[in-house]
């Protein structure tokens, strides 16, 4: 009877201790996936995060070096423009959403940069590329869509061509994942540079000053 | 006899231990599947499974977590051309949503941009809802629409599955 006792006690004793070990093993686990979890959405969101540069946000694209993706886009008014028809100027293709903050805030800069090197043969297109998940029959989703891109392009004086449905065209330039994306393109059409996110003035001026050399 | 009743309580031993060690590897398991791991901004932590009385709106508190280095808009951006976020229950769902009340904004200055302040949810926030819930068990796949941005760059609006298990009785 006691030496069944103390078996008995050994046993619960030992079940103690392993529920214990199981249950700081599950702790520490769930903590260490919650690290994990967390880690690996800071590396998708800031890309290059390592680097203090202006150049941090600038992302390594399969289209660097290639010639950028042809595409034919209307405006707000209906009116065509085919990349094909810039051949021969820098471009800056700036894919930009209403919805987003940082699109708003380098505009203006986009704005400025235009007019300063416009006679040196620079033009941006800037495309909006809403990403809103509208079907096609959705007439009334896609009016909203065009009226808040108006109000933008009213808002910020944009000079510069703006186009519409850039999510038509995202696959062939890269997913675009986040917005503004912005592609410079030199003389030739081949990408010369990409940028992720919103970086300064002075680092856009560099990378069209790039498009511009030949 | 008595050794008998010792290997038996030997072999229940090995049971639990078993089970323990398939518990506590189970985290690491679920996580993988989780939306944040594959670079989704919020991830919808709990309830996984309410049990509320038959046909009277009863409160269920329900939890997110947006990643670090995130943020999105609250329910009331402070401007019209901002997605706000949006709580929403399928009609079809049997469980019916009586209403959302959504926590205030933080306000938020984005370094760029001193002279602009948004209303923005970071971390772990609550919406506090009112369902109204059928006989029975039905697993509501609701839905929170939602806008993120970090500090240079903004991401498509997107919209997350809330799985929640709904028991009325």
């Amino acid at each position: 009877m006691k030496r069944n006792t103390i078996v008995l006690s050994i046993t619960l004793l030992l079940l103690a201790v392993l529920a214990w070990a199981g249950w700081a093993n599950w702790e520490y686990r769930k903590q260490a996936a919650e690290k994990r979890a967390a880690m690996a959405a800071k590396a998708e969101l800031i890309r290059s995060s390592s680097s203090d540069s202006p150049d941090a946000m600038l992302t390594s694209s399969p289209l660097i070096g290639k010639h950028a993706p042809n595409f034919t886009l209307e405006d707000l008014t209906g009116k065509k423009f085919s990349l094909a028809s810039y051949k021969g100027k820098a471009l800056m293709i700036n894919f930009w959403a209403t919805w987003c903050g940082p699109c708003k805030i380098e505009t203006p800069w986009l704005v400025e940069l235009r007019n300063q090197y416009a006679s040196q043969g620079f033009e941006i297109l800037g495309i909006s590329a809403e990403d809103d998940d509208l079907a096609p029959g959705d007439k009334a989703g896609w009016a909203r869509d065009k009226a808040a891109i108006a109000a933008f392009v009213r808002q910020e004086h944009m000079p510069y061509p703006v186009l519409i449905n850039g999510d038509s065209i995202s696959d062939t330039y890269g997913g675009l994942e986040a917005m503004p994306t912005s592609f410079f393109v030199d003389r030739s059409g081949k990408v010369v540079a990409v940028q992720l996110g919103i970086t300064s003035k002075d680092d856009m001026a560099a990378k069209i000053k790039k498009a511009l050399a030949e | 006899m008595r050794i008998g009743k010792q290997m038996s309580g030997f072999a229940l031993l090995g049971v639990i231990l078993i089970v323990l060690t398939a518990t506590a590897q189970s985290p690491l398991a679920d996580s993988s599947k989780r939306s944040v791991l594959r670079g989704a901004p919020v991830e919808y932590l709990f309830p996984e499974q309410v049990t509320l009385p038959v046909g009277k709106p009863s409160p269920v508190t329900l939890h997110f977590r947006v990643a670090p280095g995130y943020h999105i808009n609250s329910h009331r951006p402070k401007e019209e051309s901002l997605i706000p976020t949006v709580f929403s229950v399928p009609g079809n769902a049997g469980v019916r949503l009586e209403s959302a009340a959504y926590p205030d904004g933080t306000d938020f200055v984005l370094p760029l941009d001193p002279g602009t302040t948004l209303s923005v949810y970071t971390g772990e926030f609550k919406i506090q809802t009112r369902l109204i819930a059928p006989r029975g068990n039905q697993l509501v796949q609701a839905s929170l629409r939602y806008q993120a941005c970090d500090k240079s760059a903004c991401y498509p609006p997107r919209t997350i599955t809330v799985p929640i298990d709904v028991i009325g009785n």
